[in-house]
């Protein structure tokens, strides 16, 4: 049940943290050390889900060990309206409320409060992102403009993964996977404590999969070889003060099929490579009660990632660092921050890409003021605040955001939000001019000399430093309703976004007409190496507006500890408006809509049963539409050892889930039935 | 004038609920003791059940904790006795009954002068930093918004009474020389 005091949001890098609607589930010690307190007991503000004016969920670590996911992604197939498509066995694309791309997600993803999205590309690397699930507390989903709180490229939504306090996994555990496509996955952790005020655990991993059967467009090649390890240690020296700091280090050497350009013909061209990235990060965070009703947090995070694979040599390194207050005066409560952050975003020339300016350095700040009270005790609470922040590309961005809960009695709330969401060019939109797959000249007009038709001419997308940010004017209106044992959960929104991302010819970068003249004059030859000197550019633009509706409603039943159930609906309507002579960059017109059943059971003491079956309707992505079926069984062996088996996309069979092919280098696979067997014991 | 008085009795009204919420966020964390004391209780093995009165008997000095553990705890039973939730006073004799005390931060000073020959066999929870170290078994901390626990195994002993390593093993164990 979505509303169950074991389920609970809590936002630490925001402040915002929604305890349960009731207060005690059931009095399982598991349950019991699964819920938050209360408003000023750390760093958190403590807010019931069921009254908050945000559309939210959270991914429970029951539903993600019961689901036999192998990897964060993955997982998020369980949160209902999320836009999840599996490129590969090993890639995705994912977003709410928009159409995901591999490298356009405007979704920013957080684990314990530390981005992981990637300003190069403004997408995240999901394929090298490994949590191991096991000691994954909870994932809090936002879908909608997370700016406020969490700054600029936050407008589709936010995915904060948070783990376990080190203090709840002082013990040894031991997870073995298998499958039919997976070789291994052996995954180590061991806890302990630190003296009397501290508790530490450290993991390590490794994976080896294989290649998918069935590839698109050539053998499929995404086999997978994977290595992390990684520590957490945490200190409470006092009630008042704790210090979490954690690091980690994961090396990925995968193969990808991909397309890019021949130095030859100037063509996307289909390659079978390997890439590799190597992705380290360390972090620290004090969290500290400065009186009852105030509190104080700051965060420090440095994060590397650098991958290898053709065509191009990244090394992305950043620097965050974060402090908030929260205080309460009576009602009122008042929440504000300060943050920095600094990404170094080094660059080599190659043939496809190159730097007008060799931009190496994003450069952002800013702060963030919230104020929450009620307008009538009890009923009507009203919040406004803004962020306001600076970019080293664009400069100032404000986005502010009102938002307002009525409830009218304890069984329904409706609540309503007006927010304006920024997000700022990647570097490869501001700063690269990418190559991208050749124009042919028979396009333009034909000679009836097969050589010159059919020649494609280099082609580049220039990245334009005079590009907008994109606004994003979000409209929301939920509405909840809670029994004791089922809720539900409705929330409708519009977005409107100007100054979008936008595709349009230079007209004056080829002359075109020039080489028609001297084609008409017989002078073949002198066309030819004209040809071969001509570039076509393509400019990015910001002309564009863009239009998405929509809404997501789920409903939850619990009716008993041993079963529980969600069914959700969710539909979208995507779309743009153009100026003359330019392309969409991001997704094109569209409608989706999805089907989203959920269920855990538990018939016997020993033996639980969990199914996901999610039905897809879009045509955002150029693939037909699917119904996907996941079955798990898991059999508690002994106290402290469990088996379990998964089925995965047992109706969809072999099928494609993405296939938008206008994105620079991916080359999607089709995506399979497979099997995983499990076994897990902690001593 | 007039805005005055609006401002004031806007500033009213905001402190009005500003202690109402307080109330209810202290509300979940004794609803919350409550369901770790009821754990506490149920996982540990007394020799020297108070078995005469019929019933399991969980004090608390803290009238308001008391009504919460109350409707927490309704119709719950620990090793087949029904639980009782009692207001008592720590400076009268009626404390010798307990099987659980927990003293709340309030009553530390109180809990100070308490004759500790009257809970031979009670298992005494409590939520000051020094709470072990002044005699106590079990000691509620907060971490990272939840409610967390360091048990003196040994201490507990020494009342007879035996906790299971399900519960232990979720704790901070508190030694002897500490």
């Amino acid at each position: 049940m979505k509303y169950s005091a074991g389920v609970l949001w809590s936002l630490c890098l925001a402040n915002y943290s929604f305890a349960a609607a009731e207060p005690l589930p059931n009095l399982d010690l598991e349950s019991l050390m699964a819920t938050d307190v209360q408003a000023t007991s750390a760093m958190k503000r403590a807010q019931s889900a069921f009254t908050t004016a945000a559309s939210l969920y959270v991914l429970s670590k029951e539903d993600i060990r019961a689901s036999g996911a192998v990897s964060v992604a993955e997982t998020l197939k369980l949160v209902p309206g999320l836009e999840v498509r599996q490129l590969d066995s090993n890639q995705w694309a994912i977003t709410a409320r928009g159409v995901a791309g591999r490298y356009t997600s405007k979704l920013l993803v957080m684990v314990d409060g530390q981005s992981v999205y990637n300003p190069s590309f403004a997408g995240v690397y999901w394929e090298t992102l490994d949590v191991p699930l096991y000691d994954i507390e909870r994932i809090e989903v936002i879908r909608g403009q997370g700016g406020l709180l969490w700054g600029s490229n936050a407008t589709n939504g936010v995915i904060n993964i948070i783990t376990k306090n080190s203090l709840d996994t002082r013990e040894t555990l031991v997870q073995v996977s298998s499958g039919d496509q997976l070789n291994y996955d052996v995954g180590l952790r061991h806890g302990g404590n630190i003296g009397s005020n501290g508790s530490y655990r450290i993991y390590g991993s490794v994976r080896d999969s294989d290649a998918a059967k069935t590839g698109k467009s050539l053998p499929a090649n995404d086999e997978a070889k994977q290595q992390s390890i990684g520590a957490r240690f945490d200190f409470a020296p006092n009630d008042d003060l704790s210090i979490l700091t954690q690091l980690s280090y994961t090396h990925t050497d995968m193969g990808q099929n991909l397309k890019a350009l021949s130095l030859a013909t100037n063509q996307n061209t289909l390659y079978a490579e390997r890439f590799e990235r190597d992705d380290g990060r360390i972090m620290a965070r004090a969290e500290h009660r400065v009186s009852g009703s105030s509190n104080q947090m700051l965060q420090a995070s440095w994060a590397v990632q650098n991958g290898k694979q053709l065509y191009l040599e990244e090394r992305f390194q950043t620097l965050d660092i974060d402090y908030q207050m929260n205080s309460l005066w009576g009602a009122t409560q008042l929440d504000w921050g300060l943050n920095y952050r600094n990404s170094y975003l080094p660059f080599e020339e190659n043939y496809i890409i190159s730097s007008d300016e060799d931009i190496d350095r994003l450069e952002q700040y800013g702060a963030f003021l919230q104020l929450q009270f009620a307008l009538i005790p009890e009923q009507l609470d009203l919040s406004f605040g803004n962020k306001s922040e600076h970019n080293s590309f664009t400069g100032w961005e404000h986005q502010p955001v009102a938002r307002i809960t009525w409830q009218p009695n304890i069984e329904h709330v409706l609540w309503s939000a007006i927010s304006q969401g920024v997000r700022i060019p990647s570097l490869a939109e501001f700063d690269y001019d990418s190559a991208i797959n050749g124009t042919r000249v028979g396009e333009y007009f034909q000679t009836g000399i097969d050589a010159i038709d059919s020649y494609h001419v280099r082609t580049v997308l220039n990245g334009n430093q005079h590009v907008e940010p994109e606004k994003s004017l979000s409209y929301e209106l939920g509405y909840r309703f809670s029994k004791q044992d089922w809720s539900f959960d409705l929330a409708l929104f519009h977005t409107q976004s100007k100054d979008v991302f936008a595709v349009q010819p230079n007209p004056d970068s080829a002359n075109l007409d020039q080489i028609a003249a001297l084609l008409a004059q017989g002078k073949i030859i002198e066309a030819q190496q004209a040809l071969r000197s001509t570039v076509l550019e393509f400019d990015v633009a910001s002309n564009a507006d863009l239009n998405v509706k929509g809404g997501e409603a789920l409903v939850a039943w619990r009716p008993s500890a041993n079963f529980r159930a969600e069914l959700g609906y969710s539909q979208m309507a995507y779309r743009y408006r153009l100026q003359e002579n330019t392309q969409p960059a991001i997704g094109y017109d569209s409608d989706s809509k999805q089907i989203f059943a959920k269920t855990g059971w538990q018939p016997f003491k020993k033996h639980s049963f969990f199914a996901l079956f999610r039905s897809i309707n879009s045509d955002a992505y150029s693939v037909d539409d699917y119904n996907a079926l996941d079955l798990s069984w898991a059999w508690q062996l002994m106290p402290h050892s469990s088996l379990s088996l998964t089925g995965k996309n047992l109706l969809a069979g072999s099928h494609l889930e993405y296939n938008n092919t206008s994105e620079t280098f991916t080359v999607p696979n089709y995506i399979e039935q497979s099997v995983v067997l499990r076994f897990m014991a902690e001593f | 004038m007039l805005a005055i008085r609006r401002f004031v009795k806007l500033v009213i009204t905001l402190a009005i609920l500003g202690l109402a919420s307080e109330v209810s966020a202290a509300d979940k964390e004794a609803a919350l003791k409550a369901g770790f004391m009821f754990n506490f209780a149920r996982y540990s093995e007394w020799q020297g059940l108070a078995k005469p009165l019929g019933y399991f008997k969980l004090c608390s000095p803290d009238i308001e904790f008391v009504d919460t553990a109350s409707w927490v705890l309704h119709k719950q039973r620990i090793h087949e006795l029904e639980i009782r939730v009692s207001l008592v006073e720590l400076d009268s004799l009626s404390i010798n009954q307990c099987n659980l005390l927990f003293v709340p931060a309030a009553y530390r000073k109180t809990w100070l002068t308490v004759d500790r020959a009257l809970l031979p066999h009670t298992m005494l929870v409590g939520e000051t930093p020094d709470f072990i170290h002044q005699g106590g078994h079990i000691r509620f901390f907060l971490l990272a918004g939840k409610i967390r626990f360091e048990v003196a195994p040994e201490e507990l002993k020494k009342a007879d009474i035996t906790m299971s390593s399900k519960v232990l093993r979720l704790s901070r164990v508190v030694k002897e020389e500490q």
